[in-house]
């Protein structure tokens, strides 16, 4: 009886464990309750929602940026503010990704090689237990395939998008308008071409099967082919050397496209950690300014400011890209960009005496996102001749120093005491501005000008209170001078009052008191005489 | 074309020159880029770079013979010495340049040897020390004999040059140029000799008759 309910208590668990989406399999609590397939499936659509999501929003902020910065009114603190949310976005993608991965493997009953397994979920994003096995042999199919003679390969997008959707992601879009373009290429070549396409593809299929390697053979093996393609084409070829170039680039791009996923940071290396140690390096060093390094670019020029932001922008777009040599590509343009804001600042050329500390300031300012796994992969992956002659070869080799300076970077090295150092690194203070300004030494010259506007309105605000301060003493006085005088006035009319005296004796009595009086003889009489 | 390590890029055409990386090494200030620029106006009034003077290429010709000079200049600041060996790689010569007015240029000048010497076998590369700024002559700190001694005891070429009056800088990198052709003659190209060190004595002992002063 027990054993019954119990065995139905486990029914009802089981038709609940069916996959969500109805398809009639089970589902796994692990797939969020779906089967393998329809797993996938939601996995697929919500990567690359992410995907397209991230891409828009990068599109966006540089378009933002440079409109923004077309009339040096953008301000600063928005950019980094931008940078940091779409740094931030990446890396919550890349950790989402690994927690669904680890979650998907947690439940997962399979034995073998966690690592194996998981490289192959992340790079194919297409593992089921039913289904992987077909998945691989399609894959080896798709290698195997005469593709030469398919001379449309839109038929190859065709048949994959038929073998099913899960295949159809962005990234072989790509994959397949690179294919193309090759193909288009070599047919310039002729019959050679038609030898290369049958190389890489025989080394395309080779490295498949090196996936588990370690990364330096699978480098080894790269750098084997490009010396050995590049042999085919000068003596059996006879491809001229200026074509040679063209061609090696082209041969790079293809390979390097396809193989890019299983190469890029893989997870048998610590590229990820030394990744992870850079980017905190730079963080901690966010206190650095231009002084300090000695950089000589004053970024109060408005184009030398628009050049440093062109060059940052340069060196964190390196990640974007696929082939070594567009990444190359990339530090290039950062380079000239620095170069032209020496030349702005200084009025001359710039030496590598300038150039070099300007490149870590860059660095530092920039943090560009998986900065080793970079320059891992392209000196493992890059044609060798590219990297170490050639202008890309030197901007690549400063970029190499200036990460190599920022790990070893000491107190000495900013002409700081190691107290210093120390206190800034642990971020107890921070070095004192070299004016006490309020606002940030990064930021653009709008905000700047902005707060000096504020600065000046205060300052007129404060002026015109202490007139009108003046103005009321000035009336103040005037009121207390008018009563003063009054004041003094009465005080004078009391001191001395007006006294009239009245009159005490009529005019005649003058000389009453005169006592001779009778003494004088009588007024004279007139006495008329006869005439 | 793509061959790795540290050789020149000689296409098998004979018509395609060969390239090499020469690397410019000294103290901040002593004049490599001052060196470069006026190689590079002096000879073929070419177009000067406009934006930076840190990597030139230019190209030029010695006993008839075309070849392409990379010129990769570096960072001469003290606190940037400690990664400049990432510079080194795949590099063919290396020009070691000092201040005769200021000794303490001669010094690091040799420091700077001193990591070539551990990161290149002797045969590997082509190392000129080069005391810059003769029209200092009043202030002289580094007698000629300095270094003279110094590159020969440690097989380098040496010469002193002016970069501001134009005395013996293009020599110096011809100089170069010449053995940089002269190695790759004797060793079809790739650096693989047998005996390298007694044909860098006899080529720097060549070169010293042209180089020293009369």
């Amino acid at each position: 009886m027990s054993l019954k309910s119990e065995r139905r208590g486990i029914h009802v668990d089981q038709s609940e464990l069916l996959c969500k989406k109805g398809c009639g399999y089970y589902g796994n609590s692990a797939w969020q309750g779906f089967c393998s397939k329809c797993w996938r499936e939601e996995y697929q659509k919500a990567r690359q929602r992410q995907i397209q999501e991230d891409w828009e929003l990068a599109e966006r902020l540089q378009r933002e940026e440079e409109e923004a910065f077309a009339s040096s009114q953008s301000s600063q603190g928005a950019q980094s503010l931008t940078f940091s949310k779409f740094e931030g976005k990446k890396t919550n993608e890349k950790s989402r990704k690994v927690t669904t991965v680890k979650k998907f493997f947690s439940a997962s009953s399979r034995g073998g090689p966690k690592k194996v397994a998981q490289e192959k979920t992340l790079k194919q994003g297409q593992l089921g237990r039913e289904r992987n096995t077909d998945n691989l042999l399609r894959d080896l199919k798709e290698i195997f395939a005469p593709a030469w003679e398919l001379a449309s390969p839109s038929e190859e997008i065709q048949e994959a998008k038929a073998a099913s959707p899960s295949i159809n992601r962005q990234a072989s879009l790509e994959t397949d308008r690179v294919s193309k373009e090759f193909i288009e290429f070599l047919k310039t070549f002729h019959k050679t071409g038609q030898e290369i396409y049958k190389q890489t593809k025989m080394f395309l299929e080779a490295m498949h099967q090196k996936r588990e390697f370690s990364i330096e053979e699978q480098s080894e093996c790269t750098q084997d082919f490009y010396q050995h393609v590049a042999e085919r084409l000068q003596t059996r070829g006879k491809v001229p050397p200026e074509k040679m170039e063209k061609a090696m680039d082209q041969i790079e791009k293809y390979i390097m496209t396809r193989l890019y996923k299983h190469v890029f940071c893989p997870e048998t290396t610590d590229d990820e950690k030394k990744d992870l140690a850079v980017q905190k390096r730079i963080r901690a060093l966010h206190w650095v300014t231009p002084q300090m390094l000695c950089v000589p670019v004053n970024e109060e020029i408005p184009e030398v400011s628009d050049m440093v932001v062109k060059a940052i922008t340069d060196i964190i777009e390196m990640d974007s890209k696929r082939v070594p040599r567009d990444k190359l590509a990339c530090i290039t343009k950062c380079s000239k960009h620095i170069f032209n804001a020496i030349k702005i600042t200084k009025n001359e050329p710039a030496s590598a005496d300038d150039f070099l500390p300007t490149l870590i300031y860059i660095v530092l300012k920039g943090n560009p996102p998986r900065l080793q796994s970079n320059i891992q992969y392209i000196t493992r992956f890059c044609n060798p001749s590219r990297l170490m002659t050639g202008e890309d070869g030197y901007y690549f080799t400063n970029l190499c120093c200036a990460v190599a300076f920022i790990e070893k970077l000491d107190a000495q090295s900013l002409n700081l005491s190691q107290e210093d150092f120390d206190r800034y690194m642990s971020g107890q203070s921070s070095p004192k501005k070299p004016e006490s300004e309020p606002w940030a030494p990064d930021a653009c010259l709008g905000v700047q000008q902005m707060y000096k506007n504020l600065d000046l309105l205060s300052q007129l605000n404060e002026r015109q209170e202490r007139l009108m301060s003046q103005a009321k003493k000035l009336e103040k006085d005037l009121i207390d001078w008018t009563d003063g005088i009054a004041k003094e006035v009465q005080d004078i009319v009391e001191k001395y009052p007006l006294e009239i005296k009245p009159p005490s004796q009529p005019l005649a009595a003058i000389d009453s008191e005169n006592v001779e009086n009778d003494k004088l003889p009588p007024p004279l009489q007139p006495q008329v005489y006869a005439g | 074309m793509a061959q790795a390590g540290g050789n020149p890029r000689s296409d098998g055409d004979s018509q395609q020159p060969s390239i090499f990386k020469v690397v410019l090494l000294g103290s901040s200030s002593v004049g490599k880029s001052s060196l470069a620029l006026r190689f590079l106006k002096n000879d073929f009034r070419e177009i000067l770079p406009t934006l930076g003077c840190a990597f030139f290429t230019h190209m030029m010709e010695v006993d008839g013979k075309a070849l392409k000079l990379e010129l990769w200049d570096t960072a001469g600041q003290e606190k940037y010495h400690s990664v400049c060996h990432l510079y080194f790689r795949g590099a063919n010569a290396a020009l070691l340049v000092y201040d005769i007015a200021k000794k303490d240029t001669f010094h690091r000048a040799q420091n700077w040897w001193k990591e070539l010497e551990n990161e290149f076998q002797p045969e590997e590369i082509v190392v000129i020390l080069v005391g810059n700024k003769m029209d200092l002559e009043d202030s002289r700190e580094v007698t000629f004999e300095e270094g003279k001694t110094f590159s020969e005891s440690n097989k380098l070429l040496f010469m002193e040059t002016s970069a501001k009056l134009n005395y013996q800088v293009t020599e110096a990198f011809t100089a170069i140029a010449r053995e940089l052709l002269q190695r790759e003659e004797q060793h079809g190209g790739p650096a693989q000799q047998k005996n390298p060190s007694i044909d860098l004595e006899n080529s720097a002992s060549q070169k010293k008759g042209k180089c020293c002063l009369d």
